[in-house]
Order: structure tokens, then C-alpha cells, then sequence
């Protein structure tokens, strides 16, 4: 009994091919004549079989280039990025779209106000249609806002 | 070629980096052909998506890169970038919210791990099935045992060499793959009951 404790401690390491020959000769001795510490090497090996290795792993095509490449190019490559790289441009757009739909309505708003303050007849008129025109730009923006957040959404 | 001590793959990634300090885009290009390969092996055990995979051994050669004049060549080249790659994964690992491989949990504080017996992979599961299972069970196992399993069983590597990339003794070594064993028994067979069939 105190033989198999013994000799059983040292199967991990013996399976791992970590022991020396003047400490695997004897087990293997051991082993030989114990069927239970034979049943514990064999559950070991069991285990041993989970990870069996699935072959070489794939590397992207051209990725030593790439690296290569950006290495030099001074990329320190830190930290990897939250945000997948192919979510920045459709964020982007929708930045730069929303952007120049804002500036229109400050445009319109300026043209508006400037008109309104003209005394003219046309003074209703110019009233009358700033409202709308507003009204449109910010339907214009909704659907660029959905649009955008369609396409991020999709990528 | 080099020293006589030096092996010729060795003596070669010397020159390579060698030119690299000076300049040479493209033997950086043949160091990272050389060694894209193995690291990938290493990052597909931490993460089944290949777009993850692919920015931790990114990050891993744009680490080496900023550090290459750090390499002295007193170990061999790959033994340093793998180094460095084993820390990638661990940062990256970290960043995500897994637990660190040194501290917490510690191994040596956790009680005898009793020991269960373990199922062999039916003989009818495929090579992949096998792996993912196995993954998944790694999955649920604290970085300190995942990394010492992986290290050990998928990449082959010597206590010592375990020891050497992660800074601690061989008997620690020992001792947490003692554990990490007993754990992903148990986490198999809380996971996949139906392998506990006998
Ligand atoms: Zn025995």
C-alpha cells in the first residue's frame, strides 16, 4: 500500500516523460505487477487523450507581410481593440453624415433667420416655409441615422 | 556560421534579427514565417475565433519588434518570442476579465484535490469534437490551470520550460498540473455527464 502511494504520486510525471530513468524503472516494475495502480495510469492516459492536437494552426494568408509591414511602419499593435476594426468605418460615415446634415440646418436656420429679419412682404412667406424646411432636414437626418445605424448593425 | 555551440536554425534567426536592427524589412518578414505558425497553435487554445487569434499574435510580434534589441541571443529566438507571446495571452486575457496566472486561487492554498477518474474520449467523436469539448471544459478552469494544461498537454513544453515562461518553481509546476487535472475531470464530467457513463 505504501509502495502504490508512492508509486502512484510519480504516473503524472511519468506519462509527462519527466522522470529520470533510476525513477521510472522501478515504476514501471510496479506497474507491471499492480493492477490498480495500472488502472489510475490508465485514467491518466485517459485523460492525457482530451487533448489530442488538431494539426497544424491556419495562418492568414500574407500575414508575415502584413506584420512586417506595420512593424515598420512604427504600429506598436497595443492594446487589441474592443471594437473589431470593420465597425469603424459605417460609425465614421454616420459621424460625417450627421455632421454635414447639421450643417445644412444651421445653414437653412441662418438663411432663415437673416430672411426673417427682412422687412419685406415676403416676410410671412419666409416664415411660413422655414418650419417646413426644418421639418424636412430633420426627417433628412432620421433617415440618415437609421440608414447608418442599419449598416453598422448589419456589418 | 556563428558559434559552435550554436545550432544553425539558431545562428540564422541571430542574422535575421540582425538585419531586422538594421533595417531589413524583410528578414522581420522570415522571423515572423518562421514562428507564425507555433504562435497561432498557442492562441487558438485561448480563443476559437480566428479574428482574436490573429490579434494576439499580432500584438505578439509588434511587441518582439519594439523589444528586439533587448534579444542578447543567450536563449534561442523562438524561446523569446514565445515567451513574449505566452505574456500577450495572458495580458489579453486579463484585459478580458479572466483571472491572472499568478495570485488568487493559489494552488498550493486549495485543498487536496481528490482524485475522480476520467472518461477517455468515445471513440467516436472526431478530432474536433474532441477539441471542442476540450476548449469548452478549459473554458471554465481558472487561467492558472488553463495555462499550465495548455502549456503542457497541447504545446508539449518540459516542467522547466513551463517553470521558465511563467516564473515559477518546478515543483509549483507539478503541483498546479496535479490540480488542473482534477479540476478539468471534474469539469468535464459536470459538463458532459454522459461521459461518466461506467
Ligand atoms: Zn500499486
Amino acid at each position: 500500500m505504501e509502495a502504490c502511494n508512492q508509486q502512484r504520486a510519480l504516473i503524472p510525471s511519468y506519462l509527462d516523460g519527466e522522470l529520470s530513468e533510476a525513477q521510472a524503472a522501478p515504476l514501471r516494475k510496479h506497474l507491471l505487477a499492480c493492477q490498480d495502480c495500472r488502472n489510475q495510469a490508465q485514467g491518466e492516459k485517459s485523460l492525457k487523450a482530451w487533448f489530442r492536437t488538431e494539426g497544424p494552426a491556419e495562418v492568414p494568408e500574407g500575414f508575415a507581410a502584413r506584420i512586417a509591414r506595420r512593424a515598420f511602419d512604427g504600429d506598436t499593435g497595443e492594446p487589441v481593440a474592443p471594437l473589431p476594426a470593420q465597425n469603424e468605418a459605417p460609425i465614421l460615415r454616420f459621424v460625417l453624415a450627421a455632421t454635414s446634415v447639421a450643417a445644412a440646418v444651421l445653414l437653412i436656420l441662418a438663411i432663415t433667420l437673416r430672411s426673417s429679419d427682412l422687412p419685406s412682404s415676403d416676410r410671412l412667406r419666409a416664415d411660413s416655409d422655414s418650419p417646413q424646411q426644418l421639418e424636412e432636414v430633420l426627417r433628412e437626418l432620421d433617415r440618415v441615422n437609421a440608414k447608418a445605424a442599419l449598416e453598422a448593425e448589419r456589418k | 556560421m556563428g558559434t559552435p555551440m550554436m545550432e544553425p536554425a539558431q545562428a540564422e534567426d541571430s542574422q535575421l534579427v540582425q538585419e531586422t536592427l538594421a533595417g531589413n524589412r524583410m528578414s522581420f518578414q522570415l522571423l515572423v514565417e518562421r514562428y507564425e505558425g507555433r504562435l497561432f497553435s498557442l492562441a487558438r487554445h485561448y480563443t476559437r475565433n480566428p479574428v482574436d487569434a490573429e490579434d494576439i499574435v499580432q500584438e505578439a510580434f509588434l511587441k518582439a519588434f519594439r523589444r528586439l534589441d533587448s534579444f542578447d541571443g543567450r536563449s534561442s529566438f523562438y524561446t523569446w518570442i514565445y515567451r513574449i507571446a505566452v505574456n500577450t495571452v495572458l495580458d489579453v486575457m486579463k484585459r478580458r476579465g479572466r483571472s491572472p496566472v499568478q495570485n488568487v486561487e493559489d494552488p498550493e492554498l486549495v485543498g487536496e484535490a481528490r482524485p475522480v477518474s476520467c472518461p477517455a474520449p468515445d471513440a467516436g467523436l472526431h478530432t474536433q469534437e474532441v477539441s471542442e469539448i476540450t476548449h469548452r471544459v478549459l473554458e471554465e478552469l481558472p487561467e492558472i490551470f488553463r495555462t499550465v494544461l495548455v502549456l503542457r498537454e497541447f504545446e508539449e513544453q518540459s516542467y522547466q520550460a513551463i517553470a521558465d515562461l511563467l516564473g515559477i518553481s518546478i515543483g509549483t509546476v507539478e503541483s498546479r498540473l496535479f490540480r488542473a487535472r482534477a479540476k478539468f475531470k471534474q469539469k468535464l464530467l459536470a459538463l458532459y455527464p454522459e461521459f461518466g457513463g461506467a
